[in-house]
C-alpha cells in the first residue's frame, strides 16, 4: 500500500477520483490512504471521541465519495472540502439523534510511541485539548478544529459549514479565546510556565 | 485567588500541533472496509449498463411493428409515391371520374391506362 501511495503522491485528489471513476482501483487505494485518516479525525472530534461511531461516519463518507466519482465535475469543488462537508453533515445528523456525549466519554488517545517522553507530553497535551474542545459549542469546536488542526482555509471552512467567511472568523476567534481560558489552569501540567 | 492568564496563541498552536502529531492512524480494518466499498461501487458501475438496459422507446416499438428500418424505408417510399400521384392527378383517373359523374356510357381501353401526359405540358 505504501508503494501505491508513493506512486500517486504528486497526483491531485481530483485526478485520482476521476481515475477511480473510470475503474482504477490503484487510485482508490491512494485516496483511501490519503483521505480516510482525515475523515476519521474530523468525525472523531465532532462526535466527541466516539471511535466506533467515527469509523462508521468515515466509512460512510468515503462510500459517498466512491459513488459520486463517475459524475465528479472537475474544477467545481475540492475533494477534501466536499468530503469534510459530508463528514460534518453525517456527524451533525448523529449528534442530533443522540445528544449528550460528555467529556467522560472521550477515550484516552492511543499512544503510538510508548516510552518516548516527547510522545507522552504530546499525548497529554492532545488529551487536554480534546477535553477543552469538547467543552466548546459544537460550531466553535468544528470551526477551530478545521482551521487549526486540519489546517483548512477560512473560505474552505465556510463552504463546509455552509456559513460566511466572517462567521468562520468569528467562530474560530471565540473558540480560541475559550480554549485559552479553559486551559489556563493546566499550564503547569501542559509544560508551560507561568508568564 | 488570582486568575491564571489564558494561554498565548503560541502555546495554543503548540497544543494543536501536538494534537496533529498524536492523531491515531485509522485501524487497518477500517481501511480494508473502505477499499472493499470502493471495489463494490466500481463493480456495480461497470455492471450497470448491462444490468439495466434502457427501456424500449416509442420509435423502437413502431420500427419493430413495421419490420425495422427496411420496413420504414418502404413505408416512406409508398407515402411519397402516393403523394406524387395525388398531386399529379393522372388523366386516366380524371377521365373516369368526370365521365362517370357525367354519366358517360362507354370507356375505351386506354381510359384505364395510367397517363402522365399532363405533367409534361407546358403551363
Amino acid at each position: 500500500m505504501d508503494l501505491a501511495l508513493d506512486a500517486f503522491s504528486s497526483v491531485s485528489d481530483e485526478l485520482l477520483l476521476v481515475a477511480f471513476g473510470n475503474g482504477d482501483m490503484d487510485a482508490a487505494r491512494a485516496l483511501t490512504m490519503r483521505l480516510t485518516p482525515r475523515a476519521l479525525a474530523q468525525a472523531a472530534r465532532m462526535l466527541g471521541g466516539d471511535r466506533a461511531e467515527a469509523e462508521d461516519v468515515a466509512q460512510e463518507a468515503m462510500l459517498r465519495l466512491w459513488k459520486v466519482a463517475p459524475e465528479w465535475r472537475q474544477g467545481e469543488a475540492q475533494v477534501t472540502t466536499w468530503l469534510y462537508r459530508v463528514v460534518a453533515n453525517l456527524c451533525t445528523d448523529r449528534l442530533r439523534k443522540a445528544r449528550g456525549v460528555g467529556i467522560d466519554a472521550i477515550p484516552e488517545p492511543e499512544d503510538d510511541r510508548p516510552g518516548a517522553e516527547a510522545g507522552l507530553q504530546d499525548a497529554a497535551r492532545a488529551r487536554a485539548l480534546d477535553a477543552a474542545l469538547a467543552g466548546l459549542p459544537e460550531r466553535q469546536r468544528q470551526a477551530v478544529s478545521l482551521r487549526h488542526i486540519e489546517g483548512l482555509s477560512n473560505p474552505e471552512i465556510a463552504e463546509i459549514m455552509d456559513i460566511g467567511v466572517e462567521a468562520v472568523e468569528s467562530l474560530t476567534a471565540r473558540g480560541k479565546r475559550a480554549l485559552a481560558a479553559a486551559l489556563a489552569d493546566q499550564r503547569a501540567e501542559l509544560g508551560y510556565e507561568d508568564g | 485567588m488570582a486568575e491564571k492568564p489564558p494561554l498565548s496563541d503560541l502555546e495554543l498552536d503548540d497544543l494543536f500541533a501536538a494534537k496533529r502529531r498524536t492523531a491515531p492512524a485509522p485501524a487497518p480494518a477500517l481501511m480494508a472496509r473502505v477499499l472493499a466499498d470502493a471495489a463494490h461501487v466500481a463493480a456495480a458501475q461497470t455492471a450497470a449498463p448491462r444490468a439495466t438496459a434502457a427501456p424500449e422507446g416509442l420509435m423502437q416499438r413502431i420500427l419493430g411493428a413495421i419490420g425495422g428500418w427496411p420496413g420504414a424505408a418502404g413505408l416512406v417510399t409508398a407515402s411519397v409515391a402516393g403523394l406524387a400521384i395525388g398531386l399529379a392527378t393522372p388523366e386516366a383517373i380524371e377521365t373516369l371520374t368526370s365521365d362517370y359523374l357525367g354519366a358517360a356510357n362507354a370507356f375505351e381501353l386506354d381510359d384505364f391506362m395510367p397517363s402522365y401526359g399532363g405533367l409534361f405540358e407546358e403551363g
